[in-house]
């Protein structure tokens, strides 16, 4: 298999740090979600911008038509902003609790959030069973729900079928579930346990989950991203780790995994599939090893090239082009202030291969 | 100076537990103040159960039920002279996801803060069920301590200070149980309930020496989880006459051998005994399943809520003093609000249900609830995204017995980084919670080959603020 190398194009920092962005269609703009506000960040020269603040951490950023993006934040709210005429245009308020995650259909249509807080159920900490629908659908145009699905909270990933026809979300017990968008169906569920972790030492609870997930090109095959079991669930040295699924089927069939000695260990939090499908990168936190974000070819599962960027990755993003990908995160947060402010702590960086 | 309780007590001739003391060489430093919290209405308490020892003392203790059906006794086994029931928050729980929230602030984390019923005092949104509650709680929003790491950390918020060595300063329990427990009780004075048997730091820590210089006797109780405790069936193949029987021979040869050799380890054992033959007659306090469905699922599925549910129910039923841990799972470096989300509402409604639960139930005025960690968690988010040690600036809280509520003491800078009025250390703290319990915080304690110590060190004062 062929290696690639990544090459970093660009490297800003932003104010607060990053927990999403989206890449506008001429991939000369970004839109980042950051703990203390949405920026605009011009990818040429590194220019960025404060729009507007949800009321709590920027959880997810999609770019509709034109010049409109939509975010999503801990403050379970979606926000639509017209960055023409840099205006809100519209603010939803779709769930109690936080929204862990949103997905915009390939056409655009409809939005995907999903949410759930993780309660004590049981003596060891079963999750309680939801107490809002986890899976919210709204359409992207105008705002109005669409439909309510269930699921089991946490609910910490969601995507959209190339087809706008299925939504899979997935939780923090590991478990996968696909609806039909049309009639609200459930059409598979399974749990895969790899991505789940019940403290063996120090805290008897669950902790952990699926991160991220992405349909493949033919709709058929779910890619998930996350991190192995641990004992101890806030130590964070679980295995990096992706699963590619096929689903469509009575018996979903686990196809492909993180391969043996290909990763060390922290939380992988993005998946970003190249526009060709030819590969697949995915980006966390190092705990252990020696990468934190690795480009996967998607038929083998071999890693194919990967980098050490040294701060937390929680967006990766494929321009246009399937020649560049934008990886986003923090750093630490600055333990003073220097000069009356707090120095930059997020980060976007942009690579080539 | 000896005072009525102990006259009372060396008048009582059943009372072989406390001669037993006298005969232990760790009891002998003790001075006489030490053996009592000095106040009239434990003293009474006391001896009405001893009086109530002797009345029932031919009666069948064989079942706790058993124990309770005498009226006497169980009337006064149940008196409420001071208690305390702490939540410990092992791992360190975040002053910012809790008692104070900096909400909008680059510190401030992602949860908002609510209005409480104290007029201008807000805490995290993830303590609703607090919130309506703050007029019975003190909060301090003052602590700052020394260590840094858990071990360290809990070490000195469980003991009140930090090592001396050679002395191993007891544990909280452990002094309150000998301070208020009701010695010759079949109920453990001071119970742990901890169902994690593993917790890195916290593991160290329980495996170590709990009472100090107190002796085993004053050690906790461990129950809950994989922890239930063994070999207290009793066996039903051999009548009660022989079950009285082997136990006096069992009691006169331990006794003989621990005088004949001034043995530590036969006081130890014959502690560890005394206790468990206590426990056999009161097995059912630790069965959850024994507790009311409707009380169990109001405290909430978790662990840690069916074991302050426990708590109370020990406290109701004799035990002085109950320590709830959960592992030390606050400890949130990588997941500090992904773990904040579910830990922090459990904490809120298990404060909520137990407060209004012993105020219900009339006990709320002489037990003492603390809950608290070892140390806060920084302003700033590591690269992970969550919270690392931080002593400098913390928050703990506290209701009931001897602790005025609607209270909060102390406060910190806009941003949490540092204490900017009403500084408590963990001298103060341990003062206030001994003031607020009847116990003499200054208590002089003599120990032939080390030096004077007191039970809190430097005459450190306790929080007026926040004391009846």
């Amino acid at each position: 298999m062929e290696k690639i190398e990544l090459k970093r194009v660009k490297d800003f920092s932003l104010p607060s740090g990053v927990l999403s962005a989206a890449v506008s269609p001429d991939a000369r703009k970004a839109v980042v979600g950051c703990l203390h506000g949405v920026f605009r960040l011009d990818l040429e020269t590194g220019n960025h911008e404060y729009l507007y603040q949800h009321g709590s951490y920027v959880s997810s950023v999609a770019w509709l038509t034109g010049e409109t993006v939509v975010t999503a934040g801990y403050d379970g709210e979606l926000c639509w902003f017209d960055l023409a005429s840099n205006a809100v245009v519209r603010r939803s308020k779709v769930h109690d609790f936080w929204s862990w995650d949103m997905a915009v259909s390939p056409d655009q249509n409809l939005i995907a959030s999903v949410t759930g807080q993780y309660m004590a159920g049981g003596y060891k900490y079963e999750p309680q069973p939801e107490r809002e629908p986890s899976i919210r659908i709204l359409s992207a145009k105008d705002g109005e729900l669409v439909r309510s699905l269930s699921h089991v909270p946490s609910v910490q990933a969601v995507a959209i079928s190339p087809d706008n026809k299925l939504v899979a979300a997935g939780n923090l017990m590991g478990e996968v579930r696909i609806y039909d968008l049309v009639d609200g169906s459930l059409v598979s569920k399974w749990t895969t346990p790899a991505f789940t972790s019940w403290g063996i030492i120090k805290s008897h609870c669950y902790l952990g989950g699926i991160f991220s997930m992405k349909f493949s090109s033919e709709g058929d095959q779910l890619l998930l991203a996350g991190m192995g079991p641990m004992r101890d669930p806030m130590a964070g040295n679980g295995k990096q780790l992706w699963q590619r699924w096929k689903w469509d089927g009575k018996n979903p069939e686990l196809l492909d995994q993180t391969h043996q000695g290909d990763a060390g260990e922290g939380l992988m939090e993005t998946l970003a599939l190249a526009p060709d499908s030819s590969h697949f990168l995915m980006g966390g936190r190092l705990r252990g090893g020696d990468w934190n974000a690795a480009l996967f070819d998607h038929k083998t599962g071999y890693r194919i090239a990967s980098v050490k960027t040294g701060y937390r990755i929680t967006e990766a993003v494929y321009h246009p082009d399937g020649k560049h990908v934008l990886l986003a995160g923090a750093k630490r947060q600055p333990t003073k202030k220097k000069e009356g402010k707090f120095q930059d702590f997020g980060r976007v960086e942009v690579y080539a291969f | 100076m000896v005072d009525a309780y102990q006259r009372g007590v060396q008048v009582q001739p059943l009372t072989e537990s406390l001669q037993l003391m006298k005969s232990n060489p760790f009891n002998s430093n003790r001075t006489a103040n030490d053996r009592t919290c000095g106040s009239d209405e434990h003293t009474v308490h006391r001896r009405l159960f001893l009086q109530g020892a002797m009345t029932a003392g031919a009666a069948s203790t064989g079942s706790f039920s058993g124990l309770f059906s005498i009226p006497a006794l169980g009337e006064v086994t149940r008196q409420t002279g001071k208690k305390c029931i702490l939540l410990w928050l092992c791992g360190a729980p975040s002053q910012f996801e809790t008692w104070d929230p900096k909400p909008g602030t680059e510190t401030g984390g992602p949860f908002h803060a609510i209005s409480t019923d104290l007029p201008g005092v807000q805490i995290s949104s993830l303590m609703p069920r607090c919130a309506t509650i703050m007029e019975k709680l003190a909060v301090i929003r003052s602590m700052k301590t020394e260590p840094g790491e858990h071990f360290q950390g809990i070490d000195v918020l469980t003991r009140g200070d930090k090592p001396r060595p050679p002395f191993t300063r007891p544990i909280l329990g452990s002094v309150i149980a000998q301070q208020l427990g009701q010695l010759d009780s079949p109920v453990p004075q001071f119970v742990l309930l901890d169902p994690c048997p593993e917790g890195n730091e916290f593991k160290q820590f329980k495996a170590g020496n709990w009472a100090g210089w107190l002796g085993a006797e004053y050690g906790p109780i461990r129950a809950g989880g994989d922890y239930s405790i063994p070999n207290i069936e009793r066996v039903n193949e051999i009548s009660e006459a022989d079950h009285q029987d082997r136990e006096a021979l069992r009691q006169f040869l331990s006794r003989k051998f621990e005088n004949d050799h001034r043995s530590e380890a036969a006081a130890s054992h014959n502690a560890a005994f005394n206790r468990v033959n206590g426990l056999m007659s009161c097995a059912p306090l630790f069965d959850l399943n024994q507790l009311p469905e409707k009380d169990r699922q109001r405290y909430g599925g978790g662990a840690f809520a069916q074991h302050a549910l426990q708590a109370r129910h020990l406290i109701e039923n004799g035990s002085t003093f109950v320590m709830v841990a959960n592992g030390m799972p606050w400890d949130n470096h990588v997941f500090q609000h992904e773990m904040h989300q579910m830990l922090v509402p459990e904490l809120d409604n298990v404060l909520y249900q137990l407060i209004t639960d012993l105020e219900d139930r009339g006990m709320l005025q002489d037990t003492l609830v603390i809950a608290m960690g070892e140390f806060g968690r920084t302003p700033w988010l590591n690269e992970a995204r969550g919270r690392d040690h931080y002593p400098k600036a913390w928050s703990l809280a506290m209701a009931g017995g001897g602790i005025r509520g609607g209270v909060v003491h102390g406060a910190t800078d806009p941003l949490g980084f540092e204490v900017v009025d009403g500084k408590v250390d963990n001298r103060n703290l341990f003062a206030t919670i001994f003031k607020a319990l009847g116990v003499d915080p200054h208590q002089e304690y003599e120990l032939p080959g080390l030096p004077t110590f007191h039970r809190v060190e430097d005459d450190a004062q306790p929080i007026q603020e926040i004391l009846v």
